[in-house]
């Protein structure tokens, strides 16, 4: 049996931004030598996440802004507004982003990918993206592949 | 659309290529400066400046020696800092209990090429009318560059609010006509006061790096459309406002974003993000 923890960092270059992870999940999965297992990914933030989708240019901007719309960063003024803007003094700061942590669990932190033949295993239009909410930040994804393997694969 | 900016407050503490050669950054970020964010790499920086349409940001160092026995970043980490990256300009800190401050501060600008000077009298504890700091106002006005003070609210646990209050800064401000001043936060509470000052004193400045409570939009908002109408900074103070951000306690883009929300004619903008900051800074060229 093979465990293997991969961390990797992921520059976001805008404030809401969908980037493509998938051959860095497959990268972890080749270098974890497991043949016949699981990869699974996490965010390690929570105003940022993970998830799956077709990875065509169009739909990242629906996602992101079917996410924005549910969980504005500034709700319309004389509606609603956020228990989370106070002061944070763990943080030395305010907590104004609550609306990107909601898109955060909305679109989830993690996603999940079988392997086989030390292969990742997806749907033909299926990526795994890296999804931020309030860039830019470099931020770390956790990859964790576990499976069989052999010994001589393993690096 | 407005003209490239200035960012004239930020804080360059979480900039993970100065931690990792100097470690000791690391507790002056979290211990003294109390901020509890990830160090990131430079390129954020330049990112975070690039998605609010600001060119340049004044990296501000903190020498609190005496009153706290600490130093958050010297004037050689900033002026380190400045070699790395064309678009930062380093202002300095010193000590104003030290007998040599006034000396301290003319090798920065003079050796180390630092183009300003900060002080925050609620953490280094002195009252700016104070005469042990007249020295450094001496110096600072002599050497033509501009003193940057925290002025108003500090959340910064050992710091007191009395020693910001804007009212404090008069003497300063009336004894020495040719030193330029910026009042950092909108010296808020006491934006009154301070928009008082500024209406008076020509070379009183403030920046706009004020963010207490709610978000950055609704906040200046509150200081600047309710408590002070803004037409008070647009018709009267449009050359005495500055651009700043607080960074990193608050994202440039946010308070970039709410500054543009507020109504302020495109000529007043860029007084506000560029013009104005240019003009204080002319003479440390």
């Amino acid at each position: 049996m093979i465990v293997k923890l991969i961390r990797i960092e992921v520059q976001s270059h805008q404030d809401l931004e969908m980037i493509d992870i998938t051959v860095q999940i497959e990268r972890a999965i080749a270098e974890s030598g497991v043949r016949n297992g699981f990869a699974w990914a996490m965010s390690a933030h929570t105003s940022a996440g993970l998830l799956v989708t077709e990875g065509i240019e169009c739909l990242e901007r629906d996602v992101l802004a079917h996410l924005e719309r549910l969980a504005p960063k500034q709700p319309p003024e004389g509606t609603y507004g956020y228990w989370h803007n106070r002061h944070l003094d763990f943080d030395g700061r305010l907590g104004f982003n609550a609306g990107d942590h909601l898109k955060s669990i909305l679109g989830g932190v993690n996603c999940f990918f079988p392997v086989e033949n030390g292969k990742m295993v997806r749907g033909s239009r299926q990526k795994a993206y890296f999804v931020e909410y309030d860039g830019p930040l470099a931020r770390t994804v956790l990859i964790q592949v576990l499976g069989e393997g052999s010994a001589n694969e393993e690096s | 659309m407005r003209t490239p900016g200035t960012d004239f407050h930020t804080h360059p503490l979480l900039v993970r290529e100065m931690v990792e050669r100097h470690p000791e950054l690391a507790k002056a970020a979290r211990e003294t400066y109390y901020i509890g964010n990830n160090f990131q790499p430079l390129e954020t920086f330049h990112l975070e400046l690039n998605l609010a349409g600001i060119e340049k940001a004044v990296v501000l160092p903190m020498d609190a020696s005496t009153a706290v026995g600490a130093v958050v970043w010297t004037n050689e980490h900033i002026a380190e800092l400045c070699r790395m990256s064309t678009r930062f300009i380093g202002f300095a800190s010193v000590d104003p209990h030290r007998e040599d401050a006034p000396e301290r501060l003319r090798c920065a600008i003079q050796t180390l090429g630092l183009r300003g000077l900060k002080l925050s009298p609620p953490t280094q504890r002195f009252f700016p009318d104070d005469a042990l700091a007249y020295p450094l106002y001496e110096t600072a006005r002599d050497l033509g560059v501009p003193i940057l003070f925290h002025a108003g609210m500090s959340w910064e646990p050992g710091s007191r609010l009395q020693y910001g209050h804007p009212m404090r800064f008069e003497s300063v401000a009336a004894e020495f006509p040719k030193l330029r001043i910026v009042l950092a936060h909108l010296a808020w509470p006491w934006v009154l006061e301070a928009v008082a000052l500024a209406l008076k004193y020509p070379n009183v400045y403030l920046d706009t790096s004020a963010l207490y409570f709610d978000n950055p939009r609704d906040f200046l908002r509150f200081a600047m459309t309710h408590q002070v109408p803004l037409t008070v900074f647009e018709r009267s103070l449009r050359k005495q406002l500055v651009f700043g951000s607080n960074y990193p306690r608050v994202e440039i883009k946010n308070m970039a974003a709410a500054i543009d929300s507020l109504g302020f004619s495109e000529e007043c903008l860029n007084l506000v993000f560029r013009y104005n900051a240019d003009a204080l800074l002319e003479a440390s060229r």
